[in-house]
This record gives structure tokens, sequence and C-alpha cells, in this order.
């Protein structure tokens, strides 16, 4: 029954997100695009940019295989064992995601560069993690720590022990049991988790900010280089570009968990 | 329902899931392909590098804790340990450090308020309404979860700032820090209720609706009652978001003045390498949002449990 | 309070869930819709309710048009099949919901909700919660609810399809005394024969949405419209090429019967024993014998037995 307080209530929704969200995504490509294409490309891959790019893309290389083995691995040990413990290990998971960014950068510091606890034994090997692309990445990892976990343990957690009994009843060993049965199981959620993880690699913020000492060519990642491109240089254009690729990025991110939900509850309604 | 929680991950109220209640729980022999301790180790070692070391560096530094020893040996009976309580209160009451843990405060608990109310609304017409472009609506939601924060950040002052196409010019405004909030903590509110809304049972309000009750009345009396944990969930979440947001607030801010949340003047301490008043006021703000977490959501646990 | 429906039409997507259906429902009847499970018999209980409305045709509840009347006027009670209880209330507060609606001074409530709970016998129970209750103490605990706003029309949904067979017979026996009691007119939905039988001074037969027969229990049983009716309201089989009642067959001696056949079974359950009987003309039936006649007979299978009707003998 479509009353009024359906079309009302509808309003009411669509003109918040509308004003929240609607809005300035339209105005970023309007600014970003407002002055041809040409400009817009000229900013996005001058050297700066274009190693901005590079350095966030071998970080997320580097942070996100290792926080999927972690997470998958977690999720294991959570779903199918018992032991002391277990409530802090999942709860400790969601340390990162209540924590500001700019605090795990400060832990981070405080823990592992010149004036923190392990500066002393870091500096004699010579591993610098302040001012460095180390740090980035430690901190890239800490934030970034949870989704892959969180996206697998209710599934996990919901189709049971059971196929892997089976399969184990049929001489299957551990590993065969893992890959074959354990995996396929949960892979539509495990590419849920990477590809949030990928979107929170691209763009944490904070915690890189505080740890990186934000040295242009060196230790930019690309938000890092649209913060400074407007902070520092009022480079307004080149902080748009880099923006717009950013949020074309995170739409296309968007855009693949969609169609990752819509194939997730297909699967799962087949455990009813 | 594993779907939509799915939807987003959000931290342990997932597992106040109605679906886990018909699971058995089995400490089982059925192995990992590493050894379990094996496995287990490697994963808390990494968990200890990345988390649990530098958040007790944060905490040691930030109260001054040092440990020494007296008298001989090593036993752990003579070990001191001692809080530097003054220089922790020193950097915390500062008045920069007040004044921007009290802004922070009321704007993180202002916006999560609102977002506990729309995110019900934009919930509600997810759940209830069928219309096209619905899916469309509902992965749009998911926008400010995905997008990294300082884009939010340039393309909030891009129409609120300065040269606001709008005229609406909001720079170095608590209303501009506002709407970045609303911005980014929009997800966490809707989805905190959207599953627990779809899987209500729709018979009671329609027995409401016989005996009587209309639509305003079904939804306080008896659709709220049930919703309300994971409101206040939702709420939790929010809060603890918006007060640790830095990336969507940092261009909209300015400079120091009236729009200096807690993380920015954290983070202008850190840009003065004053690490040890940085770790004390983060410490301070952790408790804070610690203390409001586990709150709603011990809370919320226990009476989303109660209804079941 | 009388009901009559008027080809009434509703469809979901591209099937009609109920067709053209029209029936007369008298005063103070307890009426039971009968049918198999997407005969759409939910459906034509809500749109009597209002919870559903018809595309086509008319609901008339006592003279007047309820068609497009919202449920909340319609005066209506309602019982679910998984009893829709508020959950967070405890009994007493779901009984007197309607009442609260209805702003019913905080007195009149109380001693209506203490009468209603020792009418359905759930007096100690006034705090507890649903979830303390069992199956049978849920639904009970709805009819009260339902019919606390003293509804002119009982309406209920399946009502006792969620519970175990033993609770199922004690409480159809109770609702039927309550019907006896209060007079109020009372309109169930349910697939289960037997309950519709107990139960119903009245019944209509759906199957895939359309009205199939109506009219006295008995006189449907007897003199069923079509082979459905005759197959839903009671046990069939078919001989000579009829639809016929097991136990108005019976058997003879073989050279008795006009119709001969060999016994491919025999399940005894009791009261009554059910014998299948392979015919020569390749079909098979079944015979309805109480327990002495298959003592008596000393029945076996693979024997060779005459089938015939039990009116035949009479006539």
């Amino acid at each position: 029954m479509k009353t009024t307080s359906t079309w009302a209530l509808r309003a009411v929704v669509l003109f918040y997100l509308g004003v929240l969200i609607g809005l300035p995504v339209t105005f970023l490509v309007v600014k970003a695009l407002g002055h041809g294409f040409g400009p817009f490309w000229s900013e996005v891959t001058q050297p700066n940019a274009l190693s901005a790019l590079k350095l966030s893309l071998e970080v997320a290389a580097i942070a996100v295989p290792i926080n999927a083995v972690v997470g998958v691995g977690a999720a294991l040990l959570i779903a199918r064992h018992k032991f002391v413990g277990k409530r802090v290990l999942d709860t400790l998971f969601d340390v990162p995601i209540a924590i500001s960014p700019i605090i795990i950068g400060i832990a981070l510091v405080l823990a592992y560069s010149k004036i923190g606890w392990f500066g002393a034994p870091l500096t004699r090997y010579g591993i610098k993690v302040l001012f460095s692309p180390l740090g980035i990445i430690l901190a890239t990892m800490s934030v970034s720590l949870p989704y892959v976990l969180r996206s697998i343990l209710p599934v996990l957690t919901e189709v049971g022990e059971d196929q892997e009994q089976a399969a184990r009843t049929l001489g299957a060993g551990r590993f065969r049991i893992f890959w074959n049965v354990t995996l396929p199981s949960i892979r539509w959620a495990v590419l849920y988790g990477v590809t949030l993880t990928i979107a929170r690699t691209l763009g944490e913020f904070g915690a890189v900010l505080v740890v990186s000492g934000n040295i242009t060519g060196v230790t930019q990642t690309l938000p890092i280089y649209i913060f400074d491109s407007w902070d520092q240089r009022f480079d307004v254009l080149g902080s748009y570009s880099g923006a717009l690729v950013l949020a074309l990025i995170s739409i296309g991110v968007l855009a693949i968990l969609a169609a990752l939900k819509r194939r997730e509850k297909n699967l799962l309604v087949d455990f009813a | 329902m594993p779907t939509d929680s799915l939807v987003r991950p959000t931290p342990s109220t997932l597992h106040s899931s109605p679906t886990q209640s018909g699971w058995r729980r089995v400490g089982s022999r059925l192995s990992l392909p590493f050894l379990m301790g094996g496995g287990g180790a490697l994963i808390v070692g990494y968990l200890s590098i990345i988390v649990l070391l530098p958040i007790a560096a944060l905490i040691s530094h930030g109260l001054s804790i040092a440990v020494s020893t007296h008298g001989s040996g090593w036993a752990f009976w003579h070990w001191h340990v001692s809080f530097g309580f003054r220089a922790f209160w020193t950097a915390v009451s500062a008045p920069g450090s007040r004044s921007s843990i009290w802004l922070s405060l009321w704007l993180s608990f202002s916006v999560a308020a609102i977002n506990a109310v729309m995110g019900v609304a934009i919930a509600w017409v997810l759940v209830r309404d069928r219309f096209f472009g619905r899916g469309f609506i509902d992965s749009v939601i998911d926008l400010p979860f995905a997008l990294p924060t300082i884009v939010a950040g340039v393309v909030l002052l891009a129409i609120y700032g300065p040269s606001s196409p709008i005229h609406v010019d909001l720079f170095e405004t608590w209303m501009g820090l506002m709407l970045a909030l609303l911005f980014v903590t929009l997800p966490f509110s809707v989805r905190a209720v959207q599953p627990v809304l779809a899987s209500l049972d729709l018979e009671s309000e329609a027995a409401a609706r016989t005996l009587g009750a209309g639509g305003l009345r079904t939804f306080f009396s008896i659709v709220m009652p049930s919703l309300w944990p994971s409101v206040l969930s939702g709420f939790g979440l929010a809060f603890a978001r918006a007060v640790g947001e830095f990336g969507s607030i940092s261009l909209i801010a300015g400079g120091i003045g009236r729009t200096t949340t807690a993380s920015y003047y954290i983070f202008n301490l850190t840009a003065g390498f004053l690490w040890v008043d940085a770790a004390a006021v983060s410490t301070a703000l952790l408790a804070i949002s610690l203390v409001v977490l586990v709150t709603t959501n011990v809370v919320s646990r226990r009476f989303q449990k109660r209804l079941l | 309070m009388s009901i009559s429906l008027s080809h009434l039409t509703k469809h979901y997507a591209k099937t009609h869930a109920v067709q053209d259906v029209s029936a007369e429902i008298k005063h103070g009847s307890l009426t039971a819709i009968l049918g198999p499970s997407g005969s759409g018999k939910s459906t034509l209980l809500k749109l009597i309710s209002g919870l559903e409305r018809p595309d086509e045709g008319t609901v008339t509840i006592d003279g007047e048009d309820m068609t497009h009347v919202d449920p909340r006027h319609r005066d209506i009670g309602f019982c679910f099949q998984h009893y829709a209880p508020f959950r967070h209330m405890n009994v007493a507060k779901n009984v007197a919901f309607g009442l609260k609606v209805r702003k019913r001074p905080k007195k009149e409530i109380d001693e209506r909700v203490g009468d209603l709970l020792s009418l359905v016998k759930l007096e100690g129970k006034a705090k507890s919660y649903p979830s303390q209750l069992s199956g049978g103490e849920r639904q009970r605990m709805a009819l009260a609810r339902a019919l606390a706003i003293e509804p002119r029309v009982l309406l209920l949904d399946e009502p006792f399809g969620a519970l175990d067979a033993v609770v199922r017979a004690e409480l159809r026996h109770w609702l039927k005394e309550l019907h006896g009691q209060l007079h109020v007119t009372t309109v169930l939905v349910t697939h289960d024969q037997q309950e519709a039988m107990e139960v119903a001074d009245q019944l209509i037969v759906m199957r895939a949405g359309r009205v199939v027969q109506s009219g006295n229990p008995l006189a449907l049983y007897e003199s069923p419209a079509t082979d459905f009716v005759h197959e839903f309201l009671g046990p069939s089989t078919v001989f000579e090429g009829e639809v016929t009642r097991p136990h108005d067959l019976e058997l003879v001696s073989v050279h008795l019967g006009q119709v001969k056949g060999r016994i491919t079974s025999i399940v005894s359950l009791g009261f009554e024993a059910q014998v299948t009987v392979e015919l020569s003309d390749g079909t098979s039936t079944w015979v309805q014998l109480s327990r002495n006649e298959l003592s008596a007979m000393g029945l076996r299978v693979a024997l060779l037995v005459g089938v015939r009707r039990r009116e035949d003998v009479d006539g």
C-alpha cells in the first residue's frame, strides 16, 4: 500500500542521501573534469602523482595478501576450535576499526621508531620505520586488519563442519580438505573481504600521515599526495584529479561488492 | 542473517546473529593445513606486532609508565611500576586538549544520534519499500565506507567551502565538521540496523494492526522494542568512528581554532614532535571511546538475546 | 455477524491466489475453509481481515461493505499460525494491547484481562513472557488477545498447525467448546480435514484459488461434488470406475463377489484394517474392515476374494 507516509519517508531519505552523498560525488566529477579531460590527465600523470600512486599500489600489494592469509587463518581458528583466549583474539581484530588512525600511527611510532621501545635494536639493524615505506606498510596493515576476518567468519560459522567431516571420512587429508572443501565454500566472502581490504589500503590517510612524515616522492601515498596538493601547494586541480581517481576506484570497488553480495545471497540460499 | 552481516563487517556485533544459535560449537580435531599451534602462534605474533605492542607502547608512553627493579634479582616482586600521572594530566588538561576533546565528544554524540534516527529511516526504506533503484541506493550507502577519507574531505570542501558553487561556506564551522562526520558514519548506522529489521517477524505487526494499532503506534510499540539494541550498537560504532575521524575533517577544519577536534589536535602535537603529549591525549581518547563502545556493545547484546 | 464474499479475486505476480470466490458465512457459525497448501485459503482469510486488499470483488460484514476498510476498523480478531506474540510484553500486556489502543480505563483493562485469562485457562501465567510458554499456551494467549477487543468476527489462520498431534486435538476440542460459549462468528483456515470435520458447522473447500464446494461437513462427506472433494475429505479408493469410500466396500468369498481379485497386502491399524486387493482387471483398490471382520474372515496375503459394495447386500 503506497500511502502518503510511504512517499514522505522516501522523500526524506532520498533528500538526506542526496545532500550527503549525491551532491559531493557529482561536484567532484564537475570540479575534476571541469577544465576538460586534458588538464585532468596531465595532473594525474605528473611524476609526483604517479610515484604516489605507485607507492600506494606497492603497499597494497604487500598488505592485502598478508591480511588475507591472516584473516583466513584466524577465522578457521575461531570458527573451528576451542581455546583459551578465543574471545580475546576475536576482539583484538576489532581494535583497528575502533581507533582513530592518527592514534594508530602514533602507537606505531612509539613502538618501532628511533624513540620507541624497539628503536634501539631496530636502528642497529638499519631498519627505519619512521619516514619510510616500511612504516607505511605497517600502518596500512594495521588499519586494514579485520576486513577479511569479519567477512569470512559468519559464513564459516553458518556453513558448519559437516562437509569437512564428510571429506575426512572419505579419506581426504588436511590440506585437501581446506583447499577443496573449506575454501570454496567461503570464496565469495573471501573476495568480499579482500576487496574491502584493498579499498581501505589504498585510502588510508591518517595513520600513514603520522608515520610517513610526508616526504614528497619518497613517502607519499596517493591520499597523502591529494592532501599535500591542497594543503601545502594549493594545487586545487591536482587535488581534485587525484581525488577523482581514488573515487573512481572506490566506486569500482562498490560495484564489485554489490555483485559479490548478490552471488553470496544465492550461495547461502543453497544451505537454507 | 549472514548475508546481511556480510554487507558490512562491523565489530563483534556480528556474533549475536540469530543463525548462530542453531550451530554447534565444536572443539574438533579437524585441523588446518598448518598445525594449530604453529599457525596460531604466527597469527598471535603478527597481531602483537601490528596491534598489541604499538597500543601497549602508546599507553605506556602516554601514562609515562616506568618499570624498574629494586633490590636483588629479576623476580617480579622486585619490580616497581610507576605512573607519571602528573605528566599525563598536564597534557590532557591543557586548554587546547580540553576544548578539542570536548568538541569531539559532543560532535560525535550528536552525529551518532542523528544517524541513529536516519539510519532506521533509511534501513526501513531499503527493507520494507520497493521502488526502482532501491538496489542502487543500497550500494551507495557503502560509499562513505569505501571512499578514502581524504577524498571525502576534498569533496566536502569543494561544495561547502569558500568556493562553494551553491554559496554555502562551512569552512571552519561546526556545521562543516558535522556534515563530514555524518557522511563518514552513515554506513555504520544503517548496516547495524538493516539486517535486524529484515529478520523481524511481520506477523506481530499484522497482529497489532488487527488489534487497532496505527502505523506509528505499531512502530513504537512493536518494532522499536525489537530494534533498539541494534540501533544502540550502531550508535556506539558511529560514535567511536566519529571520535577518531581525521581525513575528512582535516581540510574543512582549517587551522587551529574553534574547529579543532581531538584527532586534529593530537596530529598537531605529532607535527611538533611532542610525542609523549600526543600519547597522553590519545590514551585519554582511547579510554573514552572504549568505555562508550563496550557499554553499547554489552547492553545491546544482552537485550538482543532476550528477545530471541 | 454474517460475512458475505462476492467474486473476490487476488493475484500475486503471475499467479491467481484467489479466483472469483463467493461465499456466505452465517452469523454465529464456525466455518472452516479447507484446502491443500496453495489453494488460496490463507489469502482468502487475509482478504476478509483486510490485511490484504482484493483486486476485484467485495467483502461485506454485517451488511456493511468493508472491502477497502483498514483492518484496524473492521472489528475482527485474528490469530496467526505462529501466534505472533509480542515478545517483549508479558502475557497480561499482550492480552491488554488492543484495549490499551482503544484507551480503555486501567481498571476495566485489568478486569477484562483477568476474565479472559480465566477463560483460556492461563490465570497463573499473567506475568510470564511468551518465550516461557508452550506452543499451546501461546496460541491460547493469542486467542485471548484477539477476543479482548470483543470482535464481531474471529479469524484463525491454521492456528494449530505448529502444534503436535495431542495438543492439536485438545485445542480443537477446546475451541469448539469456546465457540459454543461465546457464539462469535468464527472462520478457521486449515488443511487438516479431520480438524475441519470435527470443529466446523460449515465447510468451504478450496482448490487452486476457487471454491469447489461448501456446506454442512457431513453433507460434503457423503455427497462430494467432485473426486477432489471426495479424496480430500476422507479416505478414498477407486472401485468400478468410481471414487468410493473404502469402508463402503466389503470382502466376500470369491464365489459370491462379481468382482474378483487377489489380496496384495494387509495393514492392521489396531481398530481397523486396510486390505489392498489387486483386481482381475489389473487395477488396485483397498477395503477398510473392522478388527472383528478381519479376524472372522481369516484373510491372508495372496488369497483370492470377491469385492462388493456393502449397500448391495441391503438393497
